[in-house]
């Protein structure tokens, strides 16, 4: 007999009166994964991570979680998982001790058990010194690490992360990022929705893009952007520039565009070594003396504007222009 | 793998109990509609009215329990629904009956502790004895039920400020005062007042309390039983039917 999968959707459909918000999503997550599911706002991400946690019923199809059915045998599926929301879900009125505890309760652990837990959650998260304080005095980085914590007094299998470094600071980004691993790499399944492409480019497996409802495309990161035939780019600068040098290298073939960025020129490719060996035969033959060189790959942001379109792309823009 | 037992499921429901206890008891809504009111209202209607402590004792107590125990689901989930903790239930292996009963049990231990007080001072005020204890308990004890359970029912309309819950809320709890024998005794009305106060909750309440303390109940005591847990199955029933509704749409 096969092993079940993590999570499997089947068909899995919501509609909200006339609106379809996921429609007939498929997919598979293996066990001890990192799963990535982007999209824009209102893609669907967090209806269907509802779905699969059993907060939201769905309108047709259906989710298993380590082969239990999430609306027929919904305790059994939830026993084994752990939620982190895309808003820290805490009791601010609660210390961070109370809030574990509380929530070990409502998973039916003894209590000798939760108390070890949450002692040992704490301690793993930097906040057993804080134990004792009300929540609402937390920053947000240590909120989310509460949050975190409570998914995991249950001992879950899987863990499901709606946006779980969105609004932290760099440091708490990074302490996060790195927590994550840890779990991974001691067995735990993760299912991350984000919208940070590089970050679900660095951390995931398998990355599924989903746009209006339907799944675009399911890969790995590096799959995702080879099967785009996404340009790559070559910077290079020279340590002298002439008159006629952008000209040289629009004869080469392989390039596809060449611009001039202030002291550089950029050359977009769909084969970099061939483009390579071309500008190397051209530098020679010119006498022209580069003093750097950079290849900058295709990225998977690259890949996710071609799938979910040019809405996307210039909501893109617009957040890259805010920060600078 | 093993289901959850019914003793597993009252101790969850019980955390979610006591949890509302520590946060939701001294919210401003719940001591506004929880006591203040009541003790408002109640002023309101006796000072300068002369009325006999036989009816003053059953009237405080009955108002009391009717406000206090309705005001915690209104106040409690909303604002869950607003820092979308109740979410952490809905993902939790815990039925939603289970969900609503610890609910329903932070509003009940709210109106009876309340209750108690408030009836406790009212019978040392006036000097009178209880003469029904077992009426005087299931008067204030399943009322507080029955009102907490019809708070969780209201609490169900999808919205995350307790305001509008409450509102709703008062456009029955305020005509139900009227129709329940509060303020005209049951025995003067004419028959379709009769009427309506059988079919309310709290005429039985304010009967069983009557009763406990030295009056007689007009409806009997065996049938302000019945129709007070009538009206606890159909609040606890309608209840999660328009959770689960509001699952499904949301």
């Amino acid at each position: 007999m096969n092993k079940p999968n993590a999570i499997e959707a089947v068909g899995l459909t919501k509609y909200y009166g006339d609106f379809l918000a996921v429609d007939h999503i498929n997919f598979t997550v293996g066990k001890g994964e990192i799963f990535g599911f982007l999209g824009p706002n209102g893609a669907g991400k967090s209806t269907t991570i509802r779905m699969l946690t059993g907060i939201s019923s769905p309108t047709e199809g259906m989710a298993s979680i380590m082969g239990f059915d999430i609306v027929k045998q919904p305790v059994e599926a939830k026993s084994i998982m752990g939620i982190v929301p895309d808003i820290s879900n805490i009791y601010t009125e609660l210390t961070a001790k109370e809030n574990l505890i509380f929530t070990g309760k409502l998973y039916g652990i003894s209590k000798s058990k939760r108390e070890q837990r949450a002692e040992e959650l704490l301690k793993y998260f930097d906040l057993y010194d804080r134990r004792d304080e009300k929540v609402e005095g937390f920053s947000r980085g240590m909120k989310r690490r509460v949050c975190i914590a409570m998914a995991l007094v249950n001992d879950s299998k899987i863990l499901y992360l709606d946006e779980p470094t969105s609004g932290l600071d760099v440091k708490s980004v990074r302490s996060i990022r790195e927590i994550i691993r840890e779990l991974n790499a001691k067995g735990l399944t993760v299912f991350l929705t984000t919208h940070n492409i590089e970050e679900a480019s660095r951390m995931c497996d398998r990355i599924a893009i989903i746009n209006r409802g339907k799944i675009s495309v399911i890969d790995t990161p590096e799959r995702i952007k080879s099967a785009m035939k996404i340009s790559c780019s070559i910077e290079i600068a020279f340590k002298e520039t002439r008159t006629g040098t952008q000209e040289m290298l629009k004869q080469l073939s392989s390039a596809t565009l060449v611009q001039k960025r202030g002291d550089k020129f950029l050359l977009k490719t769909e084969n970099t070594a061939q483009t390579l060996k071309q500008l190397f035969v051209r530098i020679e033959e010119s006498g022209l003396e580069p003093i750097s060189l950079n290849t900058l790959n295709a990225s998977l942001e690259d890949a996710f504007l071609r799938l979910t379109g040019e809405k996307m792309k210039k909501e893109i823009i617009h957040k890259r222009r805010q920060r600078k | 793998m093993t289901r959850i037992s019914l003793l597993d499921e009252l101790k969850r429901s019980w955390a979610i109990t006591v949890k509302d206890i520590k946060i939701y008891y001294l919210r401003p809504p719940a001591l506004m509609f929880g006591i203040l009111f009541p003790v408002a209202l109640f002023f309101t209607f006796t000072v300068g009215r002369n009325m006999p402590p036989e009816r003053l004792i059953p009237v405080l107590s009955a108002q009391t329990v009717f406000w206090s125990a309705s005001s915690i689901g209104p106040v409690a989930i909303p604002m869950e629904r607003r820092m979308r903790t109740f979410e952490r239930f809905l993902s939790a292996p815990i039925s939603l009956i289970s969900i609503l009963w610890g609910k329903m049990m932070a509003g009940f231990i709210f109106g009876f502790g309340i209750t108690s007080l408030a009836s406790g001072i009212g019978l040392i005020w006036t000097g009178r004895l209880v003469s029904d204890p077992v009426a005087l308990v299931f008067g204030i004890g399943l009322s507080s039920m029955v009102y907490s359970a019809m708070g969780i029912l209201f609490a169900s309309i999808p919205t995350a400020s307790p305001g509008e819950v409450i509102v709703p809320l008062n456009f029955v709890r305020i005509p139900l005062m009227f129709v329940s024998g509060m303020f005209i005794p049951i025995e003067n009305m004419p028959a379709i007042g009769i009427t309506a106060a059988f079919l309310s909750p709290l005429s039985h309440t304010l009967d069983l309390l009557k009763q406990g303390t030295g009056s007689s109940s007009y409806f009997g005591v065996i049938t302000n039983l019945g129709v007070l847990s009538i009206w606890l199955i159909l609040f606890l029933y309608i209840g999660q039917l328009f959770h689960k509704i509001i699952m499904k749409r949301e």
